[in-house]
C-alpha cells in the first residue's frame, strides 16, 4: 500500500539519519556510563569488603576451610564466624551482622541450608554451594545438590525495591517521552523551516509524514530504552546488589509496552503542535500545553500515587491518558491495580491516540505549508490545504 | 499535456486564483508568468495537491491527476528546501523512493544526476557544505531523479550565476525533447524570451495571455520600427502619423507603430529626407506583451489579488 511505503521511508529516513548521529550515540554511551557508574563501580569498591558468613555448629568437620578456600578460588574475601545454634544466626542475619549463615549436617547427610535477609547475594551463594559439594564430593555421597536458600524476609511486591524500580520507570518514561518528544517536535519544525516539506508533500500524504516520524524516532526510543532497561537488569543480575521482585518481567513488559503508548500520545500532539512554528524558536512555545500536563502527571506520578496507589487519584488518573502511561506501570510496579483497570486503560489510551491523530494530522496538514507568524490551531484546522 | 481548467482558490478573503485555466503541452518549455500574487504558486501547488482547489480541476494525459500519477511528476518550489545535514546522494535516494523507484534504482539515478552536475565527488558531503549554486543543482537533481513525465518548476532560474542558468537551460530543453512536460515559472523575461516556445501569463488568479510566443507577437497590434535618415535629425516624421516615437537619438528614431501603419509610407517619407541607413521593423519583445496583458483593464472584481 502507498500509505505504509511512505510511513516506511519517512520512519527508516528519521532511524538512518538519527540514529548515527553523534547525539544518539552519545546519549546511548551517556545512558551505559551511568549505569556503569551507578551499579557497577559501587559494587567492584564494595568487593573489597569482607563477606561475613556465619557456620551454625554442629559443623562438619573441614566446613571453614572449605568456605575459605572456595572464596579464595573466587578471589572474594571472607570473614568466617561460629554461632551455636539456628536461632542465634537467624538473628545475626536479621540483624545484618552476617550476609549469610550455613547450616549444614555434621554427618553431611544433605546439602544445608542458607539462611539469608531477604535474598542471597550471588557471590555469597556460589561460595556455600562451591564449599558444601566439595566438602561431599570429598567424603562418600556424591550428591552435588546446592544448599538451599532460606529468606528470613523475602522480597514482596510492596517492597521499597519495586517502589525504586517504579520510580525509576515512571523517570525513564518521562524522559524518554520528553527528550525524544522534543525531537518529534523540532524536526516538525526544522522541514517547515527548511522549507524541504513542500518537496516531501508533493508525494507524502500529511498525515503520512507525520506518522512516519513519530514512528521513527519512537522506535529509536524504545531501543534507547530497551538497551538501558537490559543493560541495568543485567547489572543488577551481576553484582547482585539489589533483589529483583518477583514483578519484575511483568513490570518491564509493561513499561515499554506504556512507553509506547506515552510515546505515541505526546509526540502526536508535539508534532502538530510543532507544525504551528515557523522557526525552531517558537517550537518550545508551542508544545507548552503538552510540557505542563506531561510534568503535572509525572509529578503527580511520583509524589500522590506512590503514596497511595490504590486511591481515589490513582484510579482517575489511570483513565485519564495522559497520565494513565506513568500511573498504570508504577500501580503494576506497587502490584496495587486490577486487570481489568489496565484493559480499559489501555483501550481509552488506543482511543485518545487515535482522536489525536486524526485531529492532529489535518492541523498539521492545514499548519505545516504556511509560514509566517506562529498559527493558531483554529486556524490550521480550517486551512487544511 | 497538462490542463488545468477553471481552477479557483480563496484563502479568507484572498482569491488566489480566480478561474484559471490553460494548457501546456508534452514536449515544449511553457513559461509561467505573472506579477507577485498572481497565482502562479497557488497554481502549482493545486497541480500537486498541496491545495485544494475549491472548484476546478488538472488533468494530465487527458484524465484527472490522483495521488499516484503525481509521483510521475517532478517539482522545485520557489523556497528551496531540502535536508540540512543529510548527505547528497542519501537526500537524491531519499526522494527517489518516494516517487516509487527502488532504493538501488533511485541510489544510480541520483548518482547519474550527481555526475551529470559535476557533485559526483560531494555525495557524501551534507547538503549544508555545499555552496549556493550547489545546493540548487542538488534541488534540480531531486526534482529530476525519477524521471519525471511532467517537470514544474517554480523559480528555476533565480540565484543563479550564467553557468547556473546555461546548466538549467540544457536540461529543460533536453527533458523537453525527451516528451516531458516543463512549466516554470519566473520574471525573467528576457530569459523566458530566449528559452520557452510557450507562455502563459497570469495576473490576479485568471490567466490574460497563452499560447506560442511568436503568435502571441504576431498577434499583438504593436511593432517596432527603428529608422536612421542621415543628417535628417529625425524632422521627416513630422506630417506622419499612426505612431508614437519612443526614443530619438540623433538622426536615429525608434517607434512604435500600428497595426494600421502603411510602412510604404513611412520609408517614403525617409527617403525623401535623405540617405536611409537603417529601417528595421521589429515584433514586440515578450516583456511588452507581459506588461499589455497585465494592465489591460479587467472585469471589476474589488477583492481579487493578494
Amino acid at each position: 500500500m502507498r500509505a505504509a511505503r511512505s510511513i516506511r521511508l519517512v520512519a527508516l529516513r528519521e532511524i538512518m539519519e538519527r540514529g548515527r548521529s553523534r547525539g544518539y550515540l552519545l546519549s546511548l554511551l551517556f545512558t551505559l556510563l551511568l549505569l556503569g557508574a551507578g551499579f557497577v563501580l559501587p559494587s567492584l569498591l564494595l568487593n573489597d569488603q569482607a563477606r561475613k558468613i556465619a557456620l551454625v555448629e554442629p559443623t562438619p568437620a573441614g566446613l571453614q576451610q572449605a568456605v575459605e578456600q572456595t572464596a579464595d578460588a573466587y578471589g572474594v574475601d571472607v570473614v568466617v564466624s561460629t554461632l551455636p545454634d539456628q536461632a542465634a544466626a537467624e538473628t545475626a542475619v536479621r540483624d545484618d551482622q552476617v550476609a549469610a549463615a550455613l547450616v549444614v549436617p555434621a554427618d553431611l547427610s544433605g546439602p544445608g541450608v542458607l539462611i539469608v535477609h531477604q535474598s542471597a547475594r550471588s557471590d555469597v551463594q556460589a561460595i556455600a554451594t562451591g564449599a558444601v559439594q566439595a566438602l561431599r564430593a570429598a567424603g562418600v555421597q556424591q550428591l552435588l545438590t546446592p544448599p538451599q536458600v532460606t529468606a528470613l524476609e523475602p522480597p514482596s511486591a510492596s517492597d521499597t525495591t519495586a517502589l525504586i524500580f517504579a520510580n525509576a520507570g515512571i523517570i525513564l518514561m518521562f524522559i524518554g517521552i520528553f527528550s525524544y518528544g522534543t525531537w518529534v517536535l523540532t524536526g516538525v519544525v526544522e522541514e517547515k523551516q527548511s522549507r524541504v516539506v513542500e518537496v516531501v508533500l508533493s508525494t507524502v500524504r500529511p498525515r503520512d509524514l507525520l506518522m512516519g516520524k513519530v514512528l521513527g524516532i519512537g522506535l529509536l526510543a524504545l531501543f534507547q530504552l530497551a538497551v538501558l532497561v537490559g543493560a541495568g537488569l543485567i547489572a543488577v543480575q551481576i553484582t547482585g546488589r539489589l533483589a529483583l521482585p518477583p514483578t519484575t518481567v511483568g513490570a518491564v513488559v509493561q513499561l515499554l509496552a506504556w512507553f509506547i503508548l506515552g510515546f505515541a500520545l505526546y509526540s502526536t500532539t508535539m508534532g502538530f503542535l510543532g507544525s504551528l512554528a515557523s522557526r525552531v524558536e517558537d517550537a518550545s512555545n508551542a508544545s507548552m500545553p503538552v510540557t505542563m500536563t506531561a510534568t503535572a502527571c509525572y509529578l503527580a506520578s511520583i509524589l500522590l500515587v506512590t503514596q497511595d496507589p490504590d486511591g481515589l487519584l490513582a484510579r482517575v488518573m489511570t483513565f485519564f491518558p495522559p497520565s494513565a502511561p506513568m500511573v498504570v506501570p508504577l500501580r503494576t510496579a506497587l502490584g496495587a491495580i486490577e486487570p481489568w483497570e489496565v484493559v480499559l486503560s489501555i483501550a481509552l489510551m488506543l482511543v485518545a491516540i487515535w482522536a489525536l491523530f486524526v485531529v492532529g494530522a489535518r492541523v498539521y496538514a492545514g499548519a505545516v505549508l504556511q509560514v509566517g507568524s506562529r498559527m493558531r490551531i483554529r486556524d490550521a484546522w480550517r486551512a487544511r490545504s | 499535456m497538462l490542463e488545468i481548467r477553471g481552477l479557483t482558490k480563496r484563502y479568507g478573503a484572498v482569491t488566489a486564483l480566480d478561474g484559471a485555466s490553460f494548457t501546456a503541452r508534452r514536449g515544449r518549455l511553457v513559461g509561467f508568468l505573472g506579477p507577485n500574487g498572481a497565482g502562479k504558486t497557488t497554481t502549482m501547488r493545486c497541480i500537486f495537491g498541496l491545495a485544494t482547489p475549491d472548484s476546478g480541476e488538472v488533468r494530465w494525459d487527458d484524465a484527472p491527476i490522483d495521488a499516484a500519477t503525481r509521483l510521475r511528476f517532478g517539482y522545485m518550489p520557489e523556497q528551496r528546501g531540502l535536508y540540512p545535514r543529510m548527505r547528497v546522494a542519501d537526500q537524491l535516494a531519499y526522494f527517489g523512493q518516494h516517487h516509487g523507484l527502488s532504493a538501488r534504482d533511485a541510489r544510480a539515478r541520483g548518482m547519474a544526476w550527481l555526475e551529470r552536475f559535476g557533485l559526483a565527488d560531494r555525495a557524501k558531503s551534507k547538503l549544508e557544505d555545499l555552496s549556493h549554486g550547489n545546493q540548487q543543482r542538488v534541488q534540480l537533481a531531486t526534482a529530476l531523479v525519477h524521471d519525471p513525465e511532467l517537470l514544474v518548476l517554480d523559480e528555476p532560474f533565480s540565484g543563479l550565476d550564467p553557468i547556473g542558468i546555461q546548466t538549467m537551460t540544457d536540461v529543460l530543453r533536453e527533458r523537453a525533447e525527451q516528451g516531458v512536460g516543463v512549466v516554470f515559472s519566473s520574471h525573467q523575461l528576457d530569459l523566458v524570451e530566449d528559452v520557452c516556445e510557450d507562455v502563459v501569463i497570469i495576473s490576479r488568479g485568471r490567466v490574460v495571455a497563452a499560447g506560442g510566443i511568436d503568435e502571441l507577437k504576431a498577434a499583438s497590434g504593436r511593432r517596432h520600427l527603428e529608422v536612421e535618415v542621415a543628417g535628417s535629425g529625425g524632422r521627416w516624421l513630422d506630417g506622419t502619423n499612426h505612431h508614437t516615437v519612443v526614443d530619438r537619438d540623433g538622426d536615429r528614431v525608434k517607434l512604435l507603430v500600428d497595426e494600421s501603419a502603411d510602412l510604404d509610407t513611412l520609408l517614403a517619407a525617409a527617403e525623401a529626407a535623405g540617405e536611409v541607413r537603417r529601417f528595421s521593423y521589429e515584433p514586440p519583445r515578450l516583456s511588452e506583451l507581459f506588461m499589455e496583458a497585465v494592465q489591460a483593464p479587467q472585469p471589476a472584481k474589488p477583492e481579487a489579488g493578494q
